[in-house]
């Protein structure tokens, strides 16, 4: 034992720099350095899961840690490891006593075994896991290098970093960051003038106001919006292999607003959960439960409705877990988690929260409109009632009808129906009684004078939009613990209620949804606000505090910064729920605004960044990158909200799924919109987006994955709609008044780049300008003009100008923001 | 000029390894050792001793021909002259327990429904003597190079759910399809084409579409890439109007400049791997119409698999898939929609699978013979099968045809250390449930793996605290498969 002590402190100092201002004498940490050892090696079998528990051992608690498992004999003896029987094992010299068991493929680093023995002999003191505490605000740390730091944010920051030795990275130049910010709190890049009036603006608050604009104009709400909508895997269709289409598209509108609004994260939470139970619940609020209606619905003929209603409920269930907790609830459906305290059967219990619904589509309308349309719909609904009536007792009619038709005038049908009418009646198949029943019912009197009211009053539904919301069911469904989550398992009835580990229910709650959304945001619940300004920090830096920022569990990564985790979530409340207040502190934070440029020292000495002693550099989200470059071509068209949109796409894409559709391409400014009104069909996504990662909405996703791929390239090079754009970019280039190509060039980089060139990218495109437009020179005329993309004023020149557009918008520099 | 091209390309495949290196070591996804060390080791030199690739690879490639809809084994290979005496006579009450049938409560009252032996002659072929239907005569003459397994039971009875189990392993949504877990597990050696392929035919697309290539939570790189039989293969392969190969090149050339120019500004090794995608984007501008150009087949070939030219069709895509398997293409996945003869219109079990039949039977024979005589077969792994199997009774539509089944289908495999001559695994005399030798589809992932070098428990991926495999928590080899 004596030994071992040096052995554990180099062992931490080497492998986790994390924790190297950590003095080697300090004792075991039981969240940082041993609970994620015995989750990744003994959980599986000694953990949380009753059903796969061996041994009857269970580790993740105290309480089954010191059990008896035979008289005398326990797993662990607190202060003792020589007694204890899990050290026995871990360090048994036979390998069919030793634990992990070879065939797990795990195996403790004599590292581990050490910290299992320090701590043991320390008393092996348990704690809860880290996440299931509640967040406490640590006063921001006092540091050496205070001048750097401009709030409270970069005084954790630069704390960690003082303590490995790192010193941050300088401000970005003011070009850069000016793009930065515009890109992560609007999604487009600074125009022109806003680029020369924040470099000429010399006052200090210059860079707060920009911030002050930017998270103030809707556009904040559609880029912060669409975080959500990823989450929420909102998306245009139903999915499975029909994928029909669906009116869902006002809940988009819902959470842009809601976002451009600075609606507090608590209300809105509250909303989409149960917007419509509140008391007087507007349509808005309704509109909003639509989160809970992006689940997908399989449409296939056979299928049970029940088993997928079912499915929808699950999806439910785990999003909850994923998008509010951080928690990977879905491995409890099919039995208890093998890692987290939740058994299976509270898993249903929460389901039991959720399935009390009815799927309903609610018309968004006005409220004056609403008499109106309500008239309307009951009259249709009257006469289709009537025409059902008449015609199920209109068989004598029918008849006398056939029986007065003349030759001429079968003649005058189409060949089927007039095979249809040869045969007898109780002879013809389906199809040909239907045939001619539609005859029938065009010539008859009665059907006509239903169907012409129907007809009068149709109109004034048209253009009232749907969207699917949750309505409560007036009689209670009951719920059931399934086994292993299967839907035709049912083995016990459950009732609402929430996971052990976590905070209690209001005490006034009769299990309703409205329960379950006022337990989500209650101040007591530890997870909520940590698991969302998580996500915040992920967006703005690339990487979440905690990085796994699905799984705050014990299999999850810790975070990087605690204290600055706990010291956000905990500001995050107390400002009241305020989302643009709490994002504005980080893109003022020093830590923010740093240069993203590599440095030597740090990849020897923090390679992954965590300590962010520099900014790291993303490639841009699928939208923003189509959106960028419809902002630089002049073309952008800034309208918010709406029915879904169709701008162009490549032919045959939308023809791989079963249903074969057409994209019938929008025209006019519908063609130019911001990528997130583009229809997102599940089967079949729009491949200008999905070839970037955009999600595709079958189940919910809180981190997009940054590919590099060769059809990425293909499309930035080849896709019609991207060479439109950069045709749009020569035309806006060739209005200049200033024809040199120099100043050309210079426009044209600013308006993508946000910055001046320098000589090298100067002498570079230049000499592609002049080299295409020698060439063009050569060429036919009709080839100048498809490049160009117009017969009026197709010379060399503007071509060439394409070109060099076109090399702007594939540079990786445009696809970023640095 | 040649020469400068080809160390451009020496280069950028030196930086591509280099930005590998970085990826898997930045990325902060959890990425398996095994993916990582395979890419480590095709990418930069192999000084780095694969760590998990310990079972010797059998197949190179895979060539799954997807038979989209769910195929009748009981009109093709499952032979069951009881079956055919007992037609129109009750399901026996102890074929029905715990069973579930799709449709169920509506056009398929269970009560009702009768047992339906086939009207399709069958005959026994070749020297191992399996029994084939009448329709599928050139599939009749390849039986000594095939494997019949006709005990593939899988857990789900509707197409998009099955048809998802059947590619990913789970009727969840969100995980990865096979090509992509084989791609992120050993790569491919194609460095101007995509790794894993996916090709179409028949009436319509499969249900679900891109779910069913999907890279779930793996790297999108892995997903499957659709290549088309009409117009350009790879969606904006060909250069914009007006754009020649030279003109492409001058702009790739500046674009690759700057880039270089702005890695050195920022140090970020994104950006080699950026001036790498382009140069690939580049050689696939040129690869895949090559790939696609069949004039150096010669008229035996075309006749051989039955290829009109011009003419899109599933023969066609099994030329292709041969030919992408030789450029080192890893997996190609042919999807041929409409095996969903449920008896209504379009869906007969009569001229409707006739039709079918014959539209796949020459063209996945040929595969396989073309493959043999090139000496490809033994590295080339070819699979035919649906989603699930059909009923053993008949389901009353506007004809009798047959329900989904999944307790029992019948697949074929081919090549790729698989046995030749063979038929594996019986199903009880009716054709409800196998009897001897059940293949679960966790196993047929398992073993497909293992054909390619691969342990099937090691092939993980962490996502949400959990390590992911193709074959779930299940999955066996079936080593009586093999050779």
């Amino acid at each position: 034992m004596i030994k071992a002590l040096p052995t554990i402190a180099i062992f931490l100092a080497v492998l986790a720099p994390l924790h190297a201002g950590r003095a080697s004498a300090a004792p075991i940490s039981f969240n940082r350095d041993i609970r994620p050892v015995l989750s990744e090696t003994c959980f599986k079998c000694h953990g949380p899961d009753g059903g796969a528990r061996k041994a009857g051992l269970r580790l993740d608690l105290r309480e089954g840690a010191l059990a008896p498992l035979e008289p005398g004999v326990a797993a662990i003896v607190p202060g003792d490891r020589a007694a204890s029987t899990l050290y026995q094992r871990v360090t048994a010299a036979d390998p069919d006593d030793r634990m992990p068991p070879a065939e797990t493929g795990h195996t403790l680093s004599p590292a581990q075994i050490a910290a299992l023995g320090q701590w043991i002999d320390e008393g092996a003191p348990y704690q809860l896991h880290w996440a299931f505490l509640p967040p406490v605000k640590a006063a921001p740390p006092d540091v050496a290098q205070s001048a750097p730091a401009k709030n409270a944010i970069d005084r954790f920051i630069l704390a960690r970093q003082e303590a490995a030795g790192l010193v941050p990275s300088p401000e970005a130049n003011p070009s850069a960051l000016l793009r930065r910010v515009y890109l992560d709190l609007t999604g487009l890049p600074p125009a022109p003038d806003a680029l020369a009036d924040f470099l000429a603006d010399t006052a200090g608050d210059a860079y707060e106001r920009v911030v002050d604009q930017l998270l103030g104009s809707p556009q904040f709400g559609e880029r912060w919006g669409r975080h959500w909508l990823d989450a929420a895997r909102y998306a245009d269709s139903n999915g499975y292999s029909i994928d029909g289409p669906r009116s869902i598209w006002p809940y988009r509108d819902y959470v842009v607003n809601a976002f451009n609004a600075n609606k507090p994260f608590d209300q809105f939470v509250i909303e989409q959960m149960a917007g419509d139970l509140l008391p007087g619940s507007t349509v808005e609020q309704r509109v909003a439960t639509g989160f809970h209606r992006n689940t997908m619905i399989n449409e296939e003929g056979g299928v049970d409705k029940e088993e997928f209603r079912m499915e929808a409920v699950i999806d439910r269930v785990n999003t909850v877990g994923t998008v509010f907790l951080g928690l990977t609830l879905g491995c409890a459906r099919c039995h208890d988690h093998k890692y987290d305290p939740i058994a299976a059967k509270e898993y249903f219990q929460l389901f039991a929260f959720l399935n009390n619904d009815e799927e309903v589509d609610l018309r968004v309308s006005s409220a004056e409109a609403e008499a109106g349309i309500a008239r309307a719909e009951t009259a249709i609904a009257e006469a289709k009632a009537q025409i059902v009536a008449y015609l199920a007792e209109s068989a004598p009619q029918q008849v006398a009808w056939e029986e007065a038709l003349t030759l001429p005038r079968i003649r005058s049908f189409t060949e089927p129906e007039q095979q249809a009418l040869l045969i007898a009646d109780e002879k013809r198949t389906e199809e040909q009684r239907k045939l001619v029943l539609e005859r029938f019912k065009q010539d008859d009197e009665t059907i006509q004078r239903l169907e012409a009211k129907i007809r009068r009053h149709a109109p004034r539904l048209e253009g009232v939009p749907k969207s699917m919301v949750l309505a409560p069911r007036t009689t209670p469904r009951e719920s059931w613990f399934l086994e292993a989550g299967d839907y035709t398992r049912k083995s016990e009835r459950v009732f609402p209620g929430v996971p052990a580990v976590l905070h209690d229910l209001p005490p006034d709650a009769t299990g309703t949804r409205l329960d379950l959304a006022r337990w989500l945001v209650a101040p007591e619940n530890p997870l909520l606000a940590r698991v969302t300004v998580n996500r915040f920090w992920q967006q703005l830096f690339g990487r979440g505090l905690v990085e796994t920022e699905n799984d705050f569990g014990s299999q999850g990564l810790p975070p990087s910064h605690p204290e600055l985790l706990d010291w956000l979530a905990t500001e995050f409340v107390d400002r009241g729920w305020d989302t643009k207040s709490i994002l504005k502190s980080i893109v003022m934070s020093a830590t923010y605004r740093q240069s993203s440029a590599r440095r030597e020292d740090l990849e020897h000495n923090d390679p992954n960044n965590v300590l962010l002693a520099r900014q790291n550099r993303l490639r841009l989200d699928a939208e923003i990158i189509r959106d960028a470059a419809l902002s630089v071509a002049g073309v952008l068209d800034k309208r918010l909200g709406g029915p879904p949109v169709y701008p162009p796409q490549p032919e045959g894409v939308t023809k791989l799924g079963q249903q074969q559709r057409d994209w019938n391409a929008s025209v006019g400014g519908d063609r130019y919109r911001r990528g997130l009104y583009t229809a997102l069909w599940r089967a079949t996504p729009y491949y200008g987006l999905s070839v970037f990662d955009a999600p595709n909405a079958q189940e919910t996703c809180t981190r997009r994955i940054r590919s590099n791929t060769p059809l990425q390239a293909l499309t930035l090079l080849n896709d019609r709609s991207f060479v439109e754009l950069a045709q749009a970019v020569a035309r806006r280039l060739s209005t200049m008044p200033d024809p040199s190509p120099e100043a050309r060039l210079h426009q044209a980089f600013q308006w993508c780049l946000a910055r001046t060139p320098d000589a090298h990218e100067t002498a570079l495109l230049l000499e592609l300008y002049e080299a295409q437009r020698r060439a063009f020179a050569q060429d036919a005329p009709e080839t100048v003009q498809s490049v160009w993309g117009a017969a009026a004023q197709a010379s060399p020149e503007n071509a060439a100008w394409t070109m060099v557009a076109r090399a702007l918008l594939n540079l990786d520099e445009f696809v970023t923001r640095e | 000029m040649d020469l400068e091209q080809e160390l451009n390309r020496q280069e950028a495949k030196a930086l591509h390894a280099v930005t590998r290196r970085h990826f898997f070591r930045d990325c902060g996804v959890g990425l398996g050792a095994m993916a990582l060390s395979s890419l480590m080791q095709r990418n930069a030199a192999a000084s780095i001793a694969p760590q998990l690739s310990h079972i010797a690879p059998k197949a190179k490639s895979v060539i799954f021909l997807f038979m989209a809809g769910g195929p009748s084994q009981l009109e093709l290979f499952d032979y069951k002259p009881v079956l055919q005496q007992y037609t129109n006579t009750p399901i026996p009450p102890a074929y029905l327990e715990g069973r579930r049938f799709a449709f169920m409560d509506s056009s398929f009252p269970v009560d009702k429904v009768k047992l339906l032996g086939t009207q399709r002659k069958f005959a026994q072929h070749g020297q191992c003597g399996a029994w084939v239907s009448e329709c599928l005569p050139h599939t009749a003459g390849i039986v000594d190079d095939i494997t019949i397994i006709k005990t593939i039971e899988t857990e789900v009875p509707n197409h998009a759910p099955a048809k998802i189990f059947m590619n990913t392993g789970s009727a969840q949504f969100g995980r990865p399809s096979m090509g992509a877990w084989v791609s992120y597990g050993i790569g491919s050696e194609a460095d101007d084409l995509p790794g894993f392929v996916v090709l179409q035919s028949g009436p319509r697309g499969p249900r679900g579409g891109a779910v069913n290539w999907a890279s779930g939570f793996l790297p999108t790189t892995h997903q499957g890439v659709p290549f088309r039989s009409n117009g350009d293969p790879i969606l904006n392969l060909s250069n914009p109007a007006g754009i020649s190969a030279l003109r492409q090149r001058d702009l790739i050339d500046t674009v690759n400049a700057l880039n270089e120019h702005r890695l050195d500004v920022t140090g970020d090794p994104e950006i080699a791997t950026r001036i790498a995608a382009y140069e690939m984007a580049y050689r696939m501008q040129t690869s895949a119409p090559e790939l696609m150009d069949l004039s150096q087949e010669t008229p035996g070939t075309l006749d051989l698999y039955g290829v009109k030219q011009g003419e899109s069709s599933f023969a066609y895509n099994c030329l292709l898939a041969r030919r992408l398997v030789e450029r080192g293409v890893r997996f190609v996945q042919l999807y041929h929609t409409n095996w969903d003869h449920h008896g209504g219109s379009g869906e007969t079990l009569t001229g409707d699978l006739d039709k079918v039949c014959l539209e796949v039977d020459q063209g996945g024979a040929a595969l396989v013979r073309d493959l043999k005589q090139r000496g490809l077969l033994d590295e080339t792994l070819v699979i035919w099968g649906g989603e699930f199997g059909r009923t053993p009774m008949g389901e009353l539509r506007d004809t009798i045809g047959r329900n989904h089944h999944n307790d029992c289908a019948t697949m074929w495999m081919a090549g790729g250390g698989v046995k030749a001559g063979c038929v594996f695994g019986e199903t009880d005399e009716l054709g409800f449930s196998p009897i001897e030798d059940k293949v679960h589809v966790h196993d047929l992932h398992a073993t497909i793996l293992h054909l390619l070098g691969i342990e099937h428990t090691k092939l993980t991926f962490r996502f949400k605290g959990r390590d992911f495999r193709l074959t779930d928590v299940a999955g066996n080899v079936v080593h009586k498969l093999l050779v």
